[in-house]
């Protein structure tokens, strides 16, 4: 759930521009250096960003019955790295305000804050962490995932209840009534994209190991971590 | 195609320059989040919706498909200021100008959501996008943006036709089924998209692909008369908001 259009005040639409736009440059410097050594890249580049695209229309059934979308976000950092991430997040906020009239354009830049930094900052360094102690791969997916998901959505709340304090006990207050209707409901989501991801990711195993190797995700062996490494900078 | 992009495409501005239009809807979003909501938001909100049935000619039906996506978000984060929490009325209580800011809010929001959907129902993304790198976008990055904006169609398709399939062969019937159905859908998003950035690579490839994505984009002026009567528009809303303020309020 992205914030909508007009709905921060001016003030906080461009605080949060200003505190995505390090990020996302720094993201933009390093694809556009990357694209420059390797023209081929633009493409897989797209194709990723696409992948993401079509990822956040995928519609996920919720463990208490309703329905939503996966943020994407997990399995885009783990799969094409945070900084990419900024990059095709933003692209792709930006697309879904003005094809979908999903978020906004005053507001992108606090939706870029919560899903293409935090969210994928947060699940990669979940998945890192636990991958560094043997947790196996699926484990990892799956925490790395379900981190992303809630981090994204706490941040909308903390964003929100920042530009709406409550009159009796506020930013506090605030964050617990944003917190609850935008936070604490997404935890069975975030259940759920975690085992969206899980699948995916198994899938992705059986199927298509060369691109995971390619990307970093799975080092099968010396020769493949050499590819995996060239691999990634395309990607970085 | 998506609604919005389609509906674009065949929209009666669509030959206008981006930049009249940017001016214009983009113009509307900024004085609806600038201006005091009431009256400065509810004029904003009829000067858009106006502009949106009639000169822009949007099909009623399809803006409001569109509109009430980010009203859904709006109703539900409003709900919040009806109630304050902690003080003398107990944990949870009615907040006293609660009606009020929520009132206000979603004027402010669905004024300017109407103005971001001006822009974006009369100006397709395949001839704003190329416009960015005159703009300053680094072109590299328009290039990567483009591809996406392409390649999202085609994955759409590809996603809506295996659903239709695994639906077919029973992949909806159970919980587990449906879970079953989706991991495949997700896997077979990501192979088919990699698929595709080879198979474009090497047909661009054979084309002497140097890096560079060129295409061709409709020729179009920026129009003064239009800009100058768009900054006359949202220059008089201003004036009429500050006009109206004290009377109405």
């Amino acid at each position: 759930m992205h914030i909508a259009e007009g709905f921060l005040p001016p003030a906080h639409a461009v605080a949060w521009g200003v505190a995505s736009a390090p990020f996302v440059v720094h993201g933009a410097r390093s694809l556009i250096r990357d694209v420059r050594e390797h023209p081929e890249s633009t493409l897989l580049l797209g194709a990723s960003g696409a992948f993401t695209f079509v990822l956040s229309a995928l519609k996920l059934p919720s463990v208490t019955g309703s329905c939503s979308h996966p943020t994407g976000t997990g399995l885009g950092a783990i799969l094409f790295r945070p900084p990419v991430m900024a990059v095709l997040g933003t692209i792709t906020l930006l697309f879904q305000a003005l094809l979908l009239a999903h978020g906004g354009l005053t507001t992108l830049g606090a939706n870029v804050f919560s899903m293409a930094i935090v969210g994928p900052w947060a699940g990669y360094a979940v998945y890192r962490l636990l991958r560094r102690y043997d947790v196996p791969l699926m484990g990892a997916v799956f925490c790395g995932a379900f981190a992303a998901d809630l981090s994204t959505y706490c941040v909308t709340s903390v964003q929100l209840a920042l530009a709406f304090p409550d009159p009796g006990s506020g930013f506090l207050g605030a964050l617990g009534k944003f917190g609850s209707i935008f936070a604490v409901t997404q935890i069975p989501l975030a259940v759920s994209e975690g085992l969206l991801t899980v699948l995916v990711m198994r899938l992705l195993v059986q199927s298509s190991k060369g691109e995971l190797t390619r990307l970093g995700v799975l080092v099968t062996s010396a020769a493949g971590g050499k590819r995996a490494e060239s691999a990634e900078a395309v990607t970085r | 195609m998506l609604p919005i992009d389609a509906a674009a495409h065949s929209s009666r501005w669509r030959r206008r320059h981006p930049v009249d239009k940017a001016v214009l809807g983009l113009g509307l979003t900024v004085l609806a989040i600038s201006l005091p909501p009431w009256p400065g938001a509810a004029l904003v909100l009829v000067t858009a919706l106006a502009l949106l049935l009639g000169p822009a000619g949007v099909p009623a039906g399809r803006l409001w498909r569109a509109y009430r996506v980010p009203l859904g978000f709006c109703v539900t984060g409003a709900l919040t200021l009806l109630v304050r929490v902690g003080g003398p009325g107990g944990l949870v209580s009615p907040a006293p100008d609660g009606p009020l800011r929520a009132g206000e809010l979603l004027l402010r929001t669905s004024a300017a959501s109407l103005g971001v959907l001006l822009f974006a129902f009369t100006t397709p993304m395949s001839d704003l996008l190329p416009r960015l790198v005159r703009a300053g976008v680094p072109a590299p990055l328009v290039d990567v943006a483009l591809v996406t904006y392409r390649m999202s169609f085609l994955l759409l398709d590809s996603v809506r036709r295996v659903h239709r399939a695994q639906a077919a062969r029973l992949g909806h019937t159970t919980r587990a089924a449906t879970w079953r159905s989706l991991g495949g859908l997700g896997a077979t998003a990501f192979v088919r998209s990699f698929d595709r950035a080879a198979r474009l690579q090497t047909g661009l490839a054979g084309r002497g692909y140097d890096g560079a994505l060129r295409v061709l984009v409709p020729e179009a002026r920026v129009s003064v008369r239009f800009t100058a009567a768009s900054g006359t528009l949202l220059a008089a809303l201003a004036a009429l908001t500050f006009v109206l303020e004290r009377p109405l309020s």
